[in-house]
């Protein structure tokens, strides 16, 4: 079996690791869609507030590709429909039913799947709204379903702090997993799944699908980040991928024909004071997992991990995409008295400049930025920790320049958004953002 | 709250939107943030953000100033003395020096701090702290007999021409306290050249005691005639290997001390905030290019041609400039490569200057600058072989 090493990156030193313990929390009352974080559709509603809808009833379409739609997590009444700034679709809010409805769909039987052509497959996983866990690079926007990739990515465990760990949300699904592997299979030549080459807590029925494994710091793992290192030619550019979780609930829907509802949740970070996995469903109000389960005071809620997440608090809901809820205080105070010299034997820095090097142990973050916002003085550390050897310091400036050319030269679109360059840089720069930013406006380009 | 925080509260009204100084907010900012670090709380991807920000890495490389300060105070002082047949008891030492040193601090920290508050506050951004790492390199290069006047002009070449011009700290390609001593060598000769400006002479003298040699090991090495071989020449005014290593002889104020150079060095490599390869190279290109002298010179030719390489790191200041002037990241080379490249010719070009430019007897200055302009070119060389090698994405 193949080992990608992957010398590049970094690993934060948090406290607050989630144990393999499950709890499964009782069914929320709530339960919302959050068209916002899913990344370029342009949503038409379907439903008005006040309209009954059965769990799998279709909530938004995609203006884009109106066969691309995206289905209520529950039976109920539309209880708001929040908007945003500029009237973006901010949540569509449910409110459940005792007895839940649910919409069927065509199921397949594990014997025919083999055979089962892809367009009639590719059409069963749209009209069962999971098309979009299937998201293609380097864009991260839900799959073209009109194109035959040149492989798909099944991800298995992250290195990003934190997130459900795959021998806990695949504990007992083995032959659901397999099942939707073999579904992937009928829509790509190669389908690869990779793990962590210390993922012997894999059962060994599962250990036997990997087919990748990779090592090294954050972010080894991200789909991104393997392709880089396995692709030869520019075709490749555009492979497929798909979290070890979001299998299960293709498989789901494919295997039964009923919208699938549970989803393993991790809460953790240093201010969560249960730190576990939760079984509970897509789409749950956050304060179902975090009340009573963190500590007073400013605290950030993240959805997804403490890096690439986005905000939330305790008043949102779980997005589409996201399996984890991580806790840090938020750090909107001012600094220790003159903190500029003191040693800091426990303030966290890629650089060498604390004595926190030296410190083994966890170290204390929070959500503040630690300095004021400078010109870059070339100190490099962007480019050294990049894990698919971007410049980014090079390519920010020619961004900022308008030369969207030479950004692309510079590996643009081979950018994986893992945010360690902006979390290492003494200046403070926005570099991920920018370029963020700068990908997501080259594709609406692009695609015009 | 503490005390001092309270203060900072009460007076930062007047520097925030609407308040009487809010042209002013920069100058703030900039001292506050001295005190406490600000409040400030990330809104997008990365949620947390290193603890090291641009001031700890500028202050850092004061720190490792600071023994070139309390070396170059008693150095001066001490040859004053010796110069000028006075004890040389340490206390009195101590206080000539302090009396040569600290206005010329006060006074390029002053001037400084003023261009950089002004093109701040018509910038409207934050007070950048390389300023502070120029302000201190500054007076370490200047002989002890520099007019304040002077200084005060010298750091306002180096800040406007040498970085504001081109926007500031991060924009700027030459290294500003450089810049600055530059100009002043060129606008001044008088003043920072010949072998009267390097010692001070007290108690209304107007020659150094007979037994006291103001020359520069440079000067020595640079003026030998054929017939004697310059390290001998240097032996017999007194300037041993160990002299020449500890920096106890005539010289800018903080540059002459090889030994705490090093130190200096090895403390900011380690810390991470100097690229060794930037080091390494400066003191590979020297020694070589030292060496390669020594093969090539013919017999009964320049002795300066024939000297021990060792001696080209040990006098002036060329270990100086190569471990806190040729480390400036900003004018410095950025890539790796380049960083071995732009170091090796420095250090290459300091020998040469040295010896081919007898106007001219330090090199190493020039010689940073002048890979300062050649920086950018090799890393766009550099960059581009690079990106040849990335599979296409677009
Ligand atoms: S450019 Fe920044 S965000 Fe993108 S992959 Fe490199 S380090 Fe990560
Ligand atoms: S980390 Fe920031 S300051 Fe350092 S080179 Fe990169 S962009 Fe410049």
């Amino acid at each position: 079996m193949k080992t990608i090493r992957i010398a590049k990156g970094y690993n934060l030193q948090l406290g607050g690791r989630p144990s393999t313990e499950v709890e499964s929390l009782p069914e929320p009352a709530r339960l919302a869609l959050l068209p916002e974080h899913i990344p370029f559709i342009k949503p038409r509603l379907l439903v008005a507030v006040g309209q009954t809808v059965r769990q799998g009833t279709p909530l938004i379409e995609d203006k884009r590709n109106a066969s691309v739609r995206f289905l209520s997590p529950g039976g109920g009444r539309i209880a708001e429909i929040n908007f945003g700034h500029r009237r973006v679709i901010q949540e569509i809010v449910i409110e459940r039913d005792a007895q839940e409805q649910a919409v069927a769909f065509e199921s397949i039987a594990e014997s025919e799947l083999e055979t089962f052509p892809r367009k009639r497959l590719i059409e069963a996983i749209l009209a069962g709204g999971l098309w979009p866990l299937i998201r293609q690079l380097p864009f991260r926007d839900y799959a073209q379903m009109e194109l035959e990739p040149p492989m798909i990515i099944v991800g298995l465990g992250s290195l990003e702090p934190f997130q459900p760990l795959p021998e806990v949300y695949l504990a007992g699904k083995e032959s659901l997993f397999e099942y939707g592997l073999t579904a992937l299979k009928r829509l790509a030549p190669q389908v690869h799944v990779c793990a962590p080459d210390s993922g012997d807590s894999l059962p060994d029925r599962l250990s036997s699908l990997v087919s990748l494994h990779y090592s090294g710091p954050y972010p080894a793992h991200d789909p991104g980040v393997i392709l880089y290192r396995v692709k030869k030619s520019p075709e490749e550019n555009r492979a497929w991928y798909i979290a070890g979780q979001d299998v299960l609930l293709l498989a789901h829907l494919l295997k039964t024909g009923t919208y699938p509802t549970e989803r393993d949740i991790v809460l953790a970070g240093p201010s969560a004071t249960t730190r576990k996995h939760f079984r509970t469903r897509l789409g749950v109000p956050l304060a179902d997992i975090t009340a009573g389960r963190r500590e007073e005071g400013d605290i950030r809620h993240i959805e997804g991990g403490v890096l690439s997440g986005f905000v939330g608090s305790d008043q949102t809901y779980l997005g589409f995409y996201e399996s984890a809820v991580n806790l840090l205080p938020e750090g909107n105070r001012k600094g220790e008295l003159l903190g500029l010299f003191r040693p800091g034997y426990r303030r966290p820095s890629y650089s060498r400049t604390f004595i926190s090097k030296l410190n083994k142990n966890d170290l204390v973050y929070d959500c503040n930025i630690h300095g004021g916002d400078r010109a870059c003085i070339a100190c490099g550390y962007c480019a050294q920790v990049c894990p698919v050897d971007i410049l980014p310091q090079f390519a920010y400036k020619s961004i900022l320049a308008g030369e969207v050319e030479e950004s692309l030269e510079h590996g643009l679109l081979d950018c994986v958004e893992c945010g360690l360059c902006s979390y290492v840089c003494p200046s403070k720069i926005e570099l991920a953002e920018t370029l963020h930013r700068a990908r997501v406006n080259y594709y609406i380009e692009q695609s015009k | 709250m503490g005390t001092i925080e309270k203060l900072f509260e009460s007076w930062r009204k007047h520097f925030e939107n609407g308040g009487r100084f809010e042209r002013w907010y920069p100058f703030f900012e900039s001292i506050e943030s001295v005190f406490f670090a600000p409040a400030r709380v990330t809104e997008n991807a990365p949620n947390v953000r290193d603890h090291l920000d641009v001031k700890r890495f500028m202050m850092l490389v004061i720190v490792a100033l600071l023994p070139h300060y309390a070396f170059g105070v008693y150095n001066v002082g001490h040859l004053a003395h010796l110069a000028s047949g006075l004890s040389t008891d340490f206390g009195a030492v101590v206080f000539t020096g302090l009396k040569t040193v600290v206005p010329l601090v006060v006074v390029t920290y002053m001037v400084g701090f003023f261009w950089e508050t002004l093109f701040a506050v018509v910038r409207k951004h934050e007070i950048s702290e390389g300023l502070f790492v120029s302000c201190a390199l500054f007076p370490l290069t200047l002989p002890p007999t520099i007019p304040l006047w002077q200084a005060a002009l010298g750091i306002s070449f180096g800040i406007v021409i040498g970085k504001e011009i081109f926007g500031g700290t991060g924009r700027n390609f030459l290294n500003p306290a450089l810049t600055g001593r530059a100009f002043l060598y060129f606008a001044y000769p008088a003043q920072l050249s010949g072998d009267a400006v390097w010692t001070q002479l007290l108690a209304g003298r107007n020659a150094p005691v007979d037994a006291f040699t103001s020359a520069t090991p440079l000067a020595i090495a640079a003026v030998t005639d054929r017939l004697g071989d310059a390290q001998s020449a240097l032996a017999d005014s007194g300037y041993s290997i160990t002299t020449l290593l500890v920096g106890t002889y005539p010289g800018s104020i903080g540059g002459t001390s090889t030994l705490l150079c090093i130190v200096g060095a090895v403390f900011l490599i380690i810390l991470g905030i100097a690229n060794y390869r930037i080091v390494v190279g400066c003191v590979a290109g020297l020694l070589a290019t030292g060496f390669f002298l020594n093969l090539v010179a013919p017999e009964g030719s320049l002795p300066y041609l024939a000297v021990n390489p060792i001696y080209h790191l040990l006098m002036g200041g060329a270990m100086f400039g190569f471990a806190y002037m040729a480390t400036d990241p900003v004018s410095a080379a950025h890539m790796p490569v380049s960083k071995w490249v732009f170091g090796f010719l420095i250090g290459a070009l300091t020998v040469l200057i040295r010896v081919f430019n007898p106007a001219y007897p330090e090199g190493v200055g020039l010689a940073i600058l002048f890979m300062n302009l050649f920086a950018p070119l090799l890393d766009h060389i550099e960059i581009k072989i690079r990106l040849k090698k990335r599979v296409p994405n677009v």
